[in-house]
C-alpha cells in the first residue's frame, strides 16, 4: 500500500512539474523522502488530469493464435490499439471479441465483431497516463486469438544479477545504465528495501555516507564507510513522465576474514608442498651420494683431475705392457 | 629416435626420468606467465568504477605487467646463468603473490600499476626464463616435444583462470579476489622446487681421450663459465655475431606486430559484425582449445625424423601459415566463417608458440639459450606492446577492421618467407662448416695416432 501511495505521490510531483520545468526535478530530490502526498501549490488544479499532448498507434496483423508486442511509454500517450485478424477458416459472420489488462478482462470491452473483407478488426483507445496504465493488454477474438501489447516504460539494460560484494570499512559504487538507445531519463532517483518498503536514499553531503552522480544515461551511487548492515537491496529509478523504471542490485557486505580463509589454506598447501619436494630430494641423494661417489659433483675441475688421474692411470698401464 | 644436431653441452642430457616432472612444472610456470595478465581482465570493470578511470587506463595494468614480464628478461638470464632454475623460479613466484597480496589492499590505480604491473611482472619474468631453460638442460633428443608440452601450459591455464577468476569475483569482490589469487600464484614457488638443477653425467668417448692427450689447453670442449670474462657473462655480446640468431631475431620482430592483434580484435570483430556477446565469447573459447590441442601435437611433429633437423623450416611454414590466415578472415562469410577461422587460427598460434623457443634453443645451443632468450623478450617488447593499440588505431582510421588484419596478415607472411629463405642460406653454410670441421678432425686425429705412435716409441727408447 504505501509503496504505491509513494509512487502516486512521485507521479503527482511529476504531473505538475511536467507543466512547469523538468529540470527542477533532480534539485529536487529531497523533497521526496517520505511517503506522503505533497500538497500542490493551490494555483494549478490539483487533481485535475492533464490531457497528454501525445497519442500513438499500434496495428497488428495477428497471422498465427498468439502474438506479442512491447510499446515503451515515456511520456503520458493516448495508444490507439487494433487488433486484425484473418479468421481461422470458419468464416462465422460475428464473432465476440474483447479487452484484458493484466489477466483482467475489461468488462466494458465486449463487443460484437462483424467480419468485413474477410478480416476482423478490435480497436480501444488507452490512455497511458501513470504507472498504473502499465501493464499487459491483450485483445482476443473469441478463444481462438490473442494479440497482447506490453505496454511499458524502458526497461534498463545490463544490470548486474549476481551480488556486489565488498568489504567492511571499504566503499562501493553501484551503477545503473540505460542503453543508449532508448530515451534519456528525466532524473534518477535510488532506493534502499528497508523491509518490505522501498525508502529513497538522499545525497546528503553532511553525513559522507551516501554520493549520487546522475549522467544522462547513466547513475551511479557511491557508498562509503561500509557496515555489514548495508548489505542488502538497492534499487536505482529511471524516472520517466510516465513511471519510474526500476533495476535492482544487491550489496554483500563482508569482512577481510572470509578471503583470507582460503588463503591461509593455499598457502599452507604451498609451504608443505615446497617442503615435502625438498626433503624427499635430500633424502634421496643422502641415499645416492653414499652409494655413487662423485657423481653429485658439478664442478669442471674436479671432472677434469678426474679425468687426468685415469689418463696417468692408462699411461702408466701402457707403459707397463710395453716393458 | 632421429639424430639430433650435435649437443654442445658437455654432457647428455637424461631425455626423461625426472625431466618429465620439470616439464610439468615448467607447464605451470609458462602458463602463468602468459595466461596471468590476460585472465586479469575480468576484474577491470569493477576496478575501473572503484577508482573512477577509463577503460584504458586499467588496460594498462595488464599491459605494464607483460611489458615488464618481457623487459626483465635480461635480468632473468643473468640470474639464471648464475644460480640455475630453481631459486630464480622460487622467488618470482614470491614476487607475483607479494605484488597481488599487496595489491588486494591498493587505495589508487597508481599502487594496482606497482604492485601488479611492476612487482608482479618481474615475478612472471623470473617464472618464464627459467622454466624454458631448464627444459633445454634436461631434454636434447626429444626436446621438441617437451617444449610442445611445456608450452601447452599457457591455453590451459588460461581455460582455467578465466571462470575461475569469474567464481572469484562474484565470491569476494576484486579485492579478496587478488588476495586469493595471490596464494595460487605462490604454487609457482612449487614448481621452482621441483626444478631440480640436473645431474651432468659426463660420457667418456675415445676420441676425447685421444684430443686429452694433447695437453689440458685442448682436453675439454666444453668452455667453462669462469674462464669467460665478467662482462661476457652478464651480456653475451658475441650473439650479435651469431647468423641464426640475428635471423631469428629480425624475423621475429616483424612478425610480433601481428601476432595478438587479431586474437585481441576476434571477439570485437564478431561484435561488429552484430553477432552476440555470448558467441563471440565462445569463439576464444574455440580458439584456446584448437590451441591446446595442437601445441604438444606440434611438439610431437617437431621430434620425427623428417622435421627435426630442418625444424626452421617447420617454424617458417607455421609463421606464413598464420599469416594466411589472417588475411583470409575478412573474406569469410558470417558467423561460421568466424568459426572456421577461430579453428584454423588457433592451430597456426598453437603451432607457432610451441616451436618459437625450440627454434631458439635449435640454433643457439641449450647453454646460450638463457641469455638469448633474456636479450629476445626485452627487444620483442617493443612489437608486443605496440602490436595491439596500433591496430586498434587502424580499425578507427578506417572503421572496418579488415585492414587491420590485412595488415597483420602481411607482418606476419613476409616473415615467413623471410625466414624461409634466410634459413635455406644458414643450413646450407652449417652444412659446409660441419663438413670442413669434420674434416679437421679427421686430420687432427692422425697427427695424435702418429704422435702417440712416436712417444711410445721414445718412452720405448728412453726406458732401454
Amino acid at each position: 500500500m504505501s509503496v504505491s501511495c509513494l509512487h502516486f505521490s512521485s507521479q503527482l510531483l511529476l504531473l505538475l512539474s511536467f507543466h512547469r520545468h523538468v529540470n527542477t526535478i533532480s534539485e529536487n530530490t529531497t523533497s521526496i523522502t517520505e511517503p506522503r502526498v505533497e500538497t500542490p501549490a493551490p494555483k494549478t488544479p490539483p487533481l485535475a488530469p492533464l490531457i497528454p499532448t501525445q497519442t500513438a498507434q499500434r496495428n497488428v496483423l495477428l497471422t498465427g493464435e498468439n502474438h506479442t508486442e512491447e510499446i515503451e511509454v515515456v511520456n503520458p500517450v493516448v495508444l490507439n490499439l487494433e487488433c486484425i485478424w484473418p479468421g481461422n477458416g470458419k468464416r462465422l459472420p460475428n464473432i465476440t471479441g474483447y479487452w484484458t489488462k493484466d489477466g483482467q478482462t475489461i468488462e466494458t470491452s465486449y463487443s460484437n465483431i462483424q467480419l468485413e473483407n474477410d478480416l476482423y478488426r478490435l480497436i480501444r483507445e488507452f490512455t497511458i497516463m501513470n504507472e498504473d496504465d502499465l501493464g499487459n493488454y491483450s485483445c482476443l477474438f473469441g478463444p481462438k486469438a490473442k494479440v497482447k501489447f506490453i505496454v511499458a516504460a524502458p526497461h534498463l539494460g545490463e544490470v548486474r544479477d549476481k551480488p556486489i560484494v565488498s568489504y567492511v570499512g571499504d566503499s562501493v559504487v553501484m551503477v545503473c545504465k540505460m542503453d543508449e538507445k532508448k530515451p534519456q531519463p528525466i532524473s534518477w532517483n535510488w532506493y534502499i528495501q528497508n523491509g518490505t518498503n522501498k525508502v529513497q536514499i538522499e545525497s546528503d553531503s553532511n553525513a559522507h555516507k551516501y554520493k549520487i552522480t546522475k549522467d544522462g544515461n547513466k547513475t551511479k551511487l557511491l557508498v562509503y564507510n561500509l557496515t555489514e548492515s548495508d548489505s542488502g537491496v538497492y534499487y536505482c529509478g529511471a524516472v520517466y513522465a510516465v513511471a519510474i523504471s526500476m533495476g535492482y542490485m544487491q550489496l554483500r557486505v563482508i569482512t577481510y576474514y572470509e578471503p583470507l580463509k582460503p588463503f591461509m589454506g593455499i598457502l599452507a598447501e604451498v609451504v608443505i608442498l615446497v617442503a615435502v619436494i625438498l626433503l624427499y630430494e635430500k633424502i634421496g641423494s643422502r641415499k645416492h651420494g653414499e652409494s655413487a661417489g662423485t657423481e653429485e659433483n658439478k664442478d669442471e675441475t674436479n671432472n677434469l683431475s678426474h679425468r687426468d688421474n685415469d689418463v696417468a692411470v692408462a699411461h702408466s698401464s701402457t707403459r707397463q705392457r710395453k716393458v | 629416435m632421429p639424430p639430433p644436431a650435435t649437443s654442445n653441452l658437455g654432457y647428455t642430457p637424461p631425455d626423461g626420468g625426472w625431466g618429465w616432472v620439470v616439464v610439468f612444472s615448467a607447464f605451470i610456470s609458462i602458463g602463468f606467465s602468459y595466461a596471468f595478465p590476460k585472465s586479469l581482465t575480468v576484474f577491470f570493470k569493477e576496478i575501473q568504477e572503484y577508482f573512477s578511470v577509463s577503460y584504458s587506463e586499467i588496460a594498462w595494468v595488464s599491459s605494464v605487467m607483460l611489458a615488464t614480464m618481457y623487459a626483465a628478461g635480461p635480468i632473468s638470464s643473468v640470474l639464471v646463468n648464475r644460480y640455475g632454475s630453481r631459486p630464480v623460479v622460487m622467488v618470482g613466484g614470491f614476487l607475483v603473490g607479494l605484488g597481488m597480496v599487496s595489491a588486494s589492499f591498493g587505495t589508487s590505480i597508481i599502487h594496482l600499476y606497482l604492485c601488479v604491473g611492476v612487482i608482479g611482472g618481474f615475478g612472471l619474468a623470473f617464472n618464464l626464463q627459467p622454466a624454458l631453460t631448464i627444459i633445454g638442460t634436461y631434454f636434447h633428443a626429444k626436446r621438441p616435444l617437451a617444449n610442445g608440452l611445456a608450452m601447452t601450459g599457457s591455453p590451459v591455464l588460461l581455460f582455467t583462470l578465466a571462470p575461475l577468476n569469474q567464481f572469484l569475483f562474484d565470491s569476494f569482490g576484486w579485492r579478496g579476489s587478488f588476495l586469493i589469487l595471490g596464494g595460487i600464484t605462490l604454487n609457482c614457488c612449487v614448481a621452482g622446487s621441483l626444478m631440480r638443477p640436473v645431474k651432468k653425467t659426463v660420457e667418456s668417448k675415445p676420441k676425447e681421450y685421444a684430443l686429452e692427450l694433447n695437453g689440458p689447453e685442448e682436453a675439454v670442449p666444453v668452455v667453462s663459465t669462469e674462464s669467460q670474462s665478467c662482462v661476457e657473462r652478464f651480456i653475451d655480446i658475441s650473439l650479435f655475431k651469431h647468423r641464426g640468431f640475428l635471423i631469428y631475431l629480425v624475423g621475429n620482430i616483424v612478425l610480433f606486430f601481428g601476432f595478438f592483434a587479431p586474437i585481441v580484435f576476434l571477439a570485437l570483430y564478431a561484435k561488429h559484425q552484430g553477432i552476440d556477446e555470448y558467441s563471440a565469447a565462445l569463439l576464444l573459447s574455440i580458439f584456446a582449445l584448437s590451441d591446446m590441442f595442437v601445441r604438444p601435437t606440434t611438439g610431437f611433429l617437431g621430434n620425427t625424423k623428417w622435421i627435426r633437423p630442418r625444424i626452421q623450416y617447420f617454424f617458417a611454414f607455421a609463421v606464413s601459415y598464420n599469416g594466411v590466415c589472417h588475411l583470409l578472415c575478412p573474406l569469410l562469410p558470417g558467423y561460421t566463417g568466424l568459426v572456421v577461422y577461430a579453428v584454423f587460427v588457433g592451430l597456426g598460434f598453437g603451432m607457432l608458440s610451441a616451436l618459437l623457443f625450440e627454434t631458439l634453443m635449435d640454433l643457439v645451443g641449450a647453454k646460450r639459450f638463457s641469455t638469448a632468450v633474456g636479450l629476445c623478450t626485452i627487444i620483442e617488447c617493443g612489437p608486443v606492446l605496440l602490436g595491439p593499440p596500433v591496430s586498434g588505431a587502424l580499425v578507427d582510421a578506417f572503421g572496418d577492421y579488415k585492414y587491420m588484419y590485412y595488415t597483420c596478415g602481411a607482418f606476419m607472411l613476409a616473415p615467413g618467407i623471410f625466414f624461409f629463405i634466410m634459413h635455406y642460406l644458414n643450413y646450407k653454410q652449417l652444412d659446409e662448416e660441419k663438413h670442413k670441421a669434420a674434416v679437421e678432425m679427421r686430420t687432427a686425429e692422425d697427427t695424435v695416432h702418429l704422435n702417440i705412435g712416436q712417444k711410445d716409441k721414445s718412452d720405448d727408447e728412453i726406458e732401454k
